[in-house]
């Protein structure tokens, strides 16, 4: 129960206090502005960062120009477009015996023709220690909720290779497409080094597969958080030095500084993440991005950030047909790629799903004489006593 | 040939899907299902409706022509259905007698449903009792009067002339009785049969 009452109070100052960090982070926006227009060249740019040594996540420029610009390319008129996303329902520590599922859902359009779209869902139960054997030494009830993330993340990069060999067309074009980021940083929250090591090495393999199938891949994220060029413009102004200016940059994100950069359409140029764990990877996978200003409805404009191995960035038609192919997608889907939403559409799982679930393994532990078995408490969270 | 599989089904009413490729019925005509045992279910379509296969997922406004959306966006098209339902107002019995009442058993889930030839209205013909039916216990969500014009349609369709004005006149004339003497109503619905 909320107690809407009380919770007045607390907003009282509540627009006050946004609207102050509206303020602070338009200066802070003006002041990158200011940096980015006289920024030197890429190869500057990387002595500066090299001599600075900062503490924080900064971007490498990949395009010789920092401020390059790209207007947005013609989509082929037949392309084939791969899409995959993936769900879940977790381990739950209140049903008995432990189990969990993902489920991945893919699509493939033929788009431009009349060749009908692949729709597909694919779920895996997981209940047996050996389906994880190589995965975890501890017994199956342990089986964390990260260790499920990434798996579930593994799945949609494997469904989406799986499709995509399948669906490419001789002559056609084909992209294929994630959502969220291909930079696999939680996989450090596990806090178990091999079962990391072993993670990331199989997403890897995954990768290195896409390279051999010659098949442009990219992950597209909505309202990105990122902050790493405006980490490397924070360098540029001297914000590592002994007497740093007056302002930091410090909580401006990249999306906001690439809202005034770019016209609808464009996107930016290309840079290199410099998130730690990308040391894990070999250097032709490593993950690099650009900036998309992606046209919405009614007249605004989302900066949406693109992931992709560095071996498809090295390739400028392939980065023109991702870049065409986003901003169709995004036509068609509002704001966002359709391909994604509806890869989505295929994943994820609804409450009545959910109860659909459980009740049909606790029927099939049923036929065995046995029961689901569900703790005390979350029975009384199902029939709340009156 | 089937046109559609029977989703929903008891005594009284079933619902169809229609299949991807196949044409619905026409409101007012007849379909069959058939019954393990030899019994066969008619049903007079009362009710055709478009919608989304999933519970959720609603059509908006694309503005692209058909064509556009079979290249551009194809899966919008193969998440629309058309489902109908049919009013349940005679069974054929496993010997070949036509019966028009309710029957003794509803249709099965999953059965195929077929269209009527415009001749089956010669078997379901004097004395109409299925008019009865449909006049006295209709379905709550369907214009009664619309239906019964498109019934004495398909019943003077099914016939070569002059049969076809005698079996109307027939049917229009236990309507009359079965409408109470309501001249009015009976009258609307003739002038719309023409």
């Amino acid at each position: 129960m909320l107690d809407f009452a009380q919770l007045q109070h607390q907003l009282q100052g509540f627009a006050a206090y946004q609207q102050r960090q509206r303020n602070v982070l338009q200066e802070k926006l003006r002041a990158a502005l200011e940096t980015w227009t006289a920024a030197p060249e890429a190869d500057g740019l990387r002595e500066q960062v090299e001599a600075a040594r900062p503490s924080w996540l900064v971007a490498q420029p990949l395009s010789p120009k920092l401020q390059e610009r790209v207007p947005a390319p013609e989509r082929p008129a037949t392309v084939t477009v791969v899409a995959a996303d993936g769900s879940q329902i977790f381990p739950n520590r209140h049903v008995e015996p432990p189990c969990f599922l993902i489920n991945v859902g893919r699509v493939a359009f033929q788009l431009g023709t009349l060749e009908p779209p692949v729709l597909e869902s694919i779920p895996r139960f997981y209940y047996r220690q050996e389906d994880l054997r190589d995965l975890l030494d501890d017994r199956f009830e342990t089986v964390s909720v990260e260790i499920v993330s990434a798996l579930r993340d593994e799945q949609e990069l494997e469904a989406l290779l799986e499709l995509a060999v399948t669906a490419q067309q001789e002559g056609r074009p084909l992209v294929a497409l994630l959502d969220g980021t291909l930079i696999r940083w939680m996989i450090r929250r596990l806090h178990q080094r091999d079962l990391e090591e072993q993670l990331i090495g199989r997403y890897v393999r995954l990768l290195e597969r896409f390279q051999e199938a010659q098949i442009p891949l990219a992950s597209y994220i909505s309202r990105p958080g990122g902050a790493e060029v405006v980490n490397l413009l924070r360098v540029v102004r001297g914000e590592c030095a002994s007497s740093p200016p007056a302002i930091s940059l410090e909580g401006l994100p990249d999306r906001l500084l690439f809202g005034r950069l770019l016209q609808p359409g464009e996107r930016s140029g290309i840079f290199l993440s410099g998130s730690h764990i990308q040391q894990a990877y070999a250097r032709p996978h490593q993950i690099a991005y650009i900036y998309l200003a992606v046209p919405g409805p009614y007249d605004t404009m989302e900066i949406a950030r693109v992931e992709f191995p560095q071996w498809v960035a090295q390739r400028e038609d392939w980065l023109d047909l991702i870049h065409a192919v986003l901003l169709k997608e995004c036509e068609k889907g509002q704001g966002y790629p359709m391909a994604l939403a509806e890869a989505h559409e295929r994943a994820i799982i609804r409450g009545a799903d959910r109860e659909a679930f459980y009740e049909f393994i606790g029927r099939q532990l049923g036929q065995d004489g046995m029961m689901l078995e569900s703790s005390r408490k979350q029975m009384s969270k199902r029939r709340p006593v009156l | 040939m089937p046109i559609g599989e029977v989703i929903e089904s008891n005594t009284r009413q079933f619902v169809a899907e229609v299949y991807r490729d196949q044409a619905p019925p026409a409101f007012g005509s007849w379909v069959c299902v058939t019954l393990t045992g030899g019994w066969t279910l008619y049903g007079l379509v009362s009710h055709v409706e478009l919608g989304s296969t999933e519970p959720g997922r609603r059509p908006m406004a694309l503005g692209r022509t058909p064509d556009e959306l079979r290249r551009e966006m194809p899966h919008v098209l193969e998440l629309i259905r058309t489902t109908f339902r049919a009013q349940v107002l005679a069974y054929e019995d496993p010997q070949g007698r036509m019966h028009q009442t309710l029957p003794p058993y509803p249709a099965a889930i999953h059965a195929f449903v077929e269209a009527c030839p415009p001749t089956i209205v010669q078997r379901l013909s004097q004395p109409y009792d299925f008019l009865r039916t449909l006049v006295q216990s209709p379905d709550p969500a369907v214009p009664i009067d619309d239906l019964l014009v498109a019934v004495l349609r398909q019943i003077r369709a099914g016939y070569r002339d002059p049969e076809g004005t005698q079996a109307l006149i027939e049917a229009g004339r236990l309507l009359s009785r079965l409408l109470r003497d309501d001249h009015e109503r009976l009258e609307a619905i003739l002038r719309r049969v023409t």
